[in-house]
């Protein structure tokens, strides 16, 4: 099933069902910081407004309470969420 | 954790942080040598440099080989006589040699690319600007060492040692253990970024390519190993573990908070000491100083602390491509998958995955 992801201060999108939310997010061009994409760095932290993730790989790094970890979770239903730093667009480069 | 019951039997059936053992593991299934990085294109390259790019590559390679010094070393010596659960030592264990690993890979990038390794290595212990930093680096490894070996020999108590009276209480040694862990993470959440960026800056414009490889799976580590110690800092911070523990991070955090800041001040005269005769394509003093900015933003908000700076955007974005290992073009001859584990094939099967056959 389709789930809305929801950007705090930017906008609102259905992502395809196998991403992950990291990925999901860099296909919206939405500037989202990343390091090992493996659950074990903790850089893709985001806040989780509202809503539940379920996480495809068990993460290794800490994540403190109302956060989640972008690189490895999907969305278990609507979500709303917020970008460290706010929602930017990527510019395109070659 | 830490001053509880020594650790007996090495045993890992009842861990009471599993988390370290997920470490152990992801760290083991890192496993690399330097010799496996192809370095000979490095050395053309850097014989192509201008000299004040020089000097920023060696200066960087050198700060890095102190660095990895003192976290070859340190955990064993410090942390290992003081910790008291079988994972926790593991993992410090497994963590200590990795840093060994990065040591030598060190001398292997030095002895490639330069034909006096030597005179590198001894400019080290005599470079003005690297002991000034090594200072602040040890100081508060070398204040818990010298704490729990009194501890060990003497007890709790007051003593006169050398006519000196000091005062050994397991409450002081944790004050001094909450600070190196703080002053660790430090260490390896922002120092090495410093240098990391600028071996990534070389690899940005196709220069020195070997090296940002070695570099890279040395970041990949050095990831790893902060998040060890911010969970150690957590854990410390929650208070199950040790409730005493919990009040000393409390009443430290404003002195903890300031290891940080002042950290993110001796990176950016470092960036100053670097780009001394000039700057190099892509980064200046400027540039490095907000990234250090940024990132020392970035961790402080991962141990809960209030941000320090302003900065709000990275300022060098390509950065994050090169920190994810898996992400490098090579030739395919060339491709090793940085992180694989023998035996990952799945082999669990459930009744649904037969639902397409029918008979």
């Amino acid at each position: 099933m389709a789930h809305i992801i929801k950007i705090l201060e930017g906008f609102s999108f259905i992502p395809r069902n196998e991403l992950t939310l990291l990925e999901a997010l860099e296909q919206e061009k939405v500037d989202v910081e990343y390091q090992c994409r493996e659950g074990f760095c903790g850089s893709c932290q985001i806040n989780l407004i509202d809503g539940e993730v379920t996480y495809t790989t068990d993460p290794i790094a800490f994540i403190p309470e109302g956060k989640i970890l972008a690189c490895c979770c999907q969305p278990k239903g609507d979500l709303t969420i917020e970008i460290p730093g706010g929602c930017k667009l990527k510019k395109n480069r070659l | 954790m830490f001053f509880g019951r020594n650790v007996n039997v090495s045993r890992y059936d009842v861990q009471k942080y599993p988390i370290f053992e997920k470490l152990i593991e992801k760290q083991l299934s890192f496993f690399w040598r330097p010799e496996e990085v192809d370095l000979s294109t490095d050395r053309r390259d850097f014989a192509a440099l201008p000299d004040h790019e020089r000097h920023i590559f060696l200066s960087n390679l050198k700060y890095q080989t102190l660095l990895d010094s003192v976290q070859g070393r340190s955990p064993n010596v410090a942390l290992l006589p003081i910790v008291s659960l079988p994972e926790l030592e593991t993992w410090i264990e497994t963590w200590a040699f990795s840093e060994t690993i990065h040591s030598r890979s060190y001398t292997h990038i030095i002895r490639n690319i330069v034909t006096e390794p030597a005179r590198i290595f001894d400019d080290i212990v005599t470079n003005e600007a690297i002991t000034k930093r090594a200072k602040d680096i040890t100081r508060y490894y070398d204040a818990l060492i010298e704490g729990v070996s009194l501890y060990h020999q003497l007890g709790e108590g007051k003593h006169i040692i050398n006519g000196e009276e000091v005062n050994i209480s397991i409450t002081d040694l944790k004050r001094k253990l909450y600070l190196t862990i703080v002053s660790v993470n430090v260490l390896e959440a922002i120092r090495f970024y410093v240098s990391f960026a600028c071996s990534f800056a070389f690899a940005e414009r196709s220069t020195m390519e070997g090296n940002a490889k070695i570099i890279k799976l040395i970041a990949r580590d050095e990831a790893l190993h902060l998040t060890g110690t911010q969970h150690i800092l957590q854990l410390m911070a929650d208070g199950k573990d040790d409730p005493e523990m919990a009040v000393i991070a409390r009443e430290l955090k404003d002195e903890a908070r300031q290891i940080f800041i002042d950290a993110a001040e001796q990176e950016k005269d470092w960036a100053d000491y670097l780009f001394r005769d000039g700057s190099m394509i892509g980064l200046n003093r400027d540039i490095l100083g907000q990234y250090v900015e940024y990132i020392t933003n970035q961790r402080m908000s991962a141990v809960g602390f209030e941000p320090a700076f302003t900065i709000k955007q990275n300022p060098l974005p390509w950065m994050n491509s090169w920190l994810n290992s898996d992400n490098v073009q090579v030739a395919p001859q060339e491709v090793e998958v940085s992180s694989y584990l023998v035996g990952q094939i799945d082999s669990e099967v459930q009744s649904e995955d037969f639902s397409n056959f029918s008979l």
